[in-house]
């Protein structure tokens, strides 16, 4: 995009007010976010976003590249933490709790709101070591067979087991790109969190094991809340209950996953489903 | 617009072929040139270092061996003076020098004459009848008894075996008479002479005697001092390195502190033995010529080389790691100390290990802080005082004795050893840690 298109785009949102749909929810809400802001520097990337997020929901963030999908995803989980420059002001409630509020302790807030990234990341250390690096930090297991058996549910989770189960001392690293995602979801499982944030994480990866994740992405909504960013608009509808579609920082347009793909209600939206944007 | 470039690329394929054959000629001898001058340059970087081995190693191998002569000799009281080995005061005014004397004088009826005589005598080390104090004194009931014992031979003798020694000039002129020549040549044909691997080099302190100077207080300074050099500079690079690179914040301050390690590496190293002298001796008094005092100098030397590389191999480990470790929960500090600083060891390591090569090498700042003294005591603990190899290396080069020249060239080829020794302990700890995975 040229700065021309971009300040056209600009313009775009002088009068822009809210969020098409709806982006709050009656109850069963698990995480909710209320006009969040988030500056890189003088930059702003995030403007003002409501979107609630329920219990056993999975819910798909769609937009075009550099629109602040990640940012927003990584704000859930105070992954932002670590970019210095970053500012972000809004109020984030998981459960009831403000997780920027002083008292609340950024390592349990991860052990309760985990992340896949894009790319696998394993640990360049044994199968077991990493996903049972998680629950050792924490403390959350007392023996050895109880990391054992943490261990193995996990990976059957993830839905890695059996391929896995004869080489747990092997390293990790030694897996293919689409077993080491999964050895990474089997690794976040581990800690039992109740959110599950995803960023693009079939994008390294081929159709099959695309395949495998999103079957895995569905079964694990029975147990938890997960928020997933994709480039694929098959795959955000395939997998999720409810959409957001991102534009330059601006939530704009939330609903059923059905409903926005087949009757949005922005033009913005409109334009990118159907591919004349983005 | 379009239209012109358009014709400009089609007008471009009917040429390509042959543009590009012509093209490729000049490609090609390019490139061999570019791999002569590669070539050429390691060449002569090889033959430099051929050279400088070759010179080092013809003036100093003949170090490792000396020469010793065989003797008969009676532990006889009344030649020494001693009646009773644990009497002080009998021992203070012993003659040793007797017994060495006498063996000569039973080996060689013979010569007479004062000046003879003496010639005689100075064929034997004139330290050697310590070794037969120190035997007599472990052994007291040797006394009175008769021995064959191998006793050292002067540094002059050492190098006529060595064929360092020009018989041809006029008598005169050279420091081996005659007498002593055929004297050594009776020896050797009756196989009381020979050549053998010098043990004392390795065991014995310095000494003005060439024939008895060894490296060994050198070696155990050099050691302390490396002790020292390590146990302060790793923790602290590295302690340091990981500050720096994951807690810092990144603002002018760290930055000015950032630019001045980076200075500091640059810093000649007698600027450390002077801040060392100011410092550690004047102020904290510590001792001088002693390993600590050389051990903190180094290590402010070796610092910002830690520092630096311990810096590069943190930033080498990829950042997903290190979000890895943040998404699953853990703390800056376990994120570190589990997955960072084992991925960045061997890094470490190396930038380490070559800086303590370094450190091993390093003269100048050491003479600061008064480690260039005469010291023949070997050094039992980093308090004790000593040298070091290079400044042994320093101190003998200026020694006149022929007999130096060869120690000189032997100690730079012990010290070549312990850092190509070192060297390859730093290619075996990265290839070990890196082949883990
Ligand atoms: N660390 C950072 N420092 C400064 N600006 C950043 C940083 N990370 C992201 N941004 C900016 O914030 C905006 C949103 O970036 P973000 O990565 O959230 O986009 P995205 O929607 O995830 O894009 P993509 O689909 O390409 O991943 C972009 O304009 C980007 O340049
Ligand atoms: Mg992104």
């Amino acid at each position: 995009m040229t700065t021309l298109a971009k300040d056209s785009m600009e313009a775009v949102f002088e009068g822009w007010t809210s969020t098409v749909g709806k982006p709050t929810m009656d109850s069963d809400v698990r995480m909710s976010t209320r006009n969040v802001d988030v500056h890189y520097g003088d930059k702003q990337a995030i403007y003002g976003v409501d979107l609630d997020i329920g219990k056993n929901e999975v819910l798909a963030m769609i937009g075009p590249s550099g629109c602040g999908k990640s940012t927003f995803l990584r704000t859930l989980n105070r992954m932002n933490d670590t970019i210095d420059i970053c500012r972000i002001t809004g109020d984030i409630i998981l459960d009831g709790d403000n997780i920027y509020d002083k008292h609340m302790d950024v390592v349990n807030l991860r052990a309760r709101v985990g992340m896949v990234f894009q790319k696998p990341n394993p640990f360049p250390k044994s199968i077991y070591d990493n996903v049972a690096y998680g629950p050792k930090i924490h403390g959350l297991v007392t023996r050895r067979a109880e990391l054992d058996e943490v261990v193995e549910t996990a990976l059957r989770k993830a839905s890695i087991w059996d391929e896995v189960k004869d080489r747990l001392d092997q390293p990790a690293t030694g897996l293919s790109g689409g077993q080491q995602q999964r050895l990474c979801i089997a690794r976040t499982i581990a800690v039992s969190p109740e959110v599950i944030l995803m960023d693009e994480p079939c994008s390294a990866l081929d159709p099959i094991a695309t395949a495998r994740i999103e079957e895995l992405i569905a079964e694990l909504s029975e147990n938890y809340t997960i928020a997933i960013v994709t480039h694929s608009m098959q795959q955000a509808a395939r997998v999720s209950h409810r959409t957001a579609y991102f534009h330059l920082g601006r939530l704009i347009e939330v609903g059923k996953t059905d409903k926005i793909f087949t009757a949005p209600e922005h033009k913005l939206t409109e334009d990118y489903i159907t591919g004349r944007f983005g | 617009m379009t239209d012109q470039n358009m014709n400009a690329i089609e007008r471009l394929a009917t040429v390509k072929e042959e543009r590009m054959k012509a093209k490729l000629g000049k490609r090609y001898a390019k490139e061999k040139r570019f791999r002569a001058y590669g070539v050429a340059s390691i060449v002569i970087g090889l033959c430099f270092l051929a050279m400088l081995l070759g010179t080092i190693f013809t003036a100093g191998w003949s170090t490792f061996y000396a020469t010793e002569i065989r003797l008969t000799v009676t532990y006889d009281a009344d030649a020494i003076g001693v009646s009773d080995l644990n009497d002080e005061s009998q021992l203070m005014f012993a003659d040793w020098g007797a017994l060495v004397k006498n063996a000569m004088k039973e080996r060689f009826p013979y010569v007479s004459g004062r000046s003879d005589r003496r010639a005689m005598y100075s064929l034997v080390s004139s330290v050697a009848e310590y070794d037969l104090k120190d035997r007599l004194e472990a052994n007291p009931e040797l006394l009175g008894t008769t021995e064959e014992v191998w006793l050292m031979a002067d540094d002059e003798i050492d190098a006529l075996m060595k064929g360092q020694v020009d018989m041809s000039v006029p008598e005169n002129e050279r420091r081996i008479s005659d007498l002593q020549n055929s004297l050594v040549e009776s020896l050797i044909e009756s196989g009381e002479l020979k050549k053998s691997f010098n043990t004392t080099f390795f065991t014995n302190g310095d000494s003005r005697e060439p024939e008895q100077a060894g490296i060994r207080g050198a070696m155990l300074g050099s050691f302390f001092t490396l002790l020292v050099t390590l146990a302060l500079s790793f923790p602290i690079g590295v302690a340091a390195a990981i500050y720096l690179e994951e807690f810092a914040p990144k603002n002018r301050l760290t930055e000015i502190i950032e630019v001045n390690i980076n200075n500091l590496a640059a810093v000649p190293s007698i600027v450390f033995g002077l801040l060392g002298l100011a410092v550690f001796i004047n102020v904290f008094h510590l001792p001088r010529s002693a390993p600590v005092v050389g051990g903190l100098v180094l290590t402010l030397m070796t610092l910002p080389t830690i520092i630096i590389s311990s810096r590069s191999a943190i930033k080498a480990v990829p950042p997903s790691i290190r979000e890895a470790a943040l998404g699953l929960g853990a703390s800056k500090v376990q994120m570190v100390m589990h997955h960072v600083l084992p991925l960045a060891m061997p890094g470490m390591l190396t930038g380490t290990i070559i800086g303590m090569a370094q450190a091993l090498g390093e003269t100048a700042p050491l003479l600061m802080i008064g480690m260039v003294a005469f010291i023949a005591d070997i050094p039992s603990g980093p308090l004790d005082s000593a040298t070091v190899l290079p400044v042994q290396i320093f101190l003998w080069s200026d020694l006149p004795e022929r007999a130096f020249v060869a120690k000189t060239s032997g100690a730079i080829m012990v010290l070549l050893g312990f850092l190509a020794a070192m060297n390859l302990l730093a290619v075996y700890l990265r290839k070990k840690f890196e082949t883990r995975w």
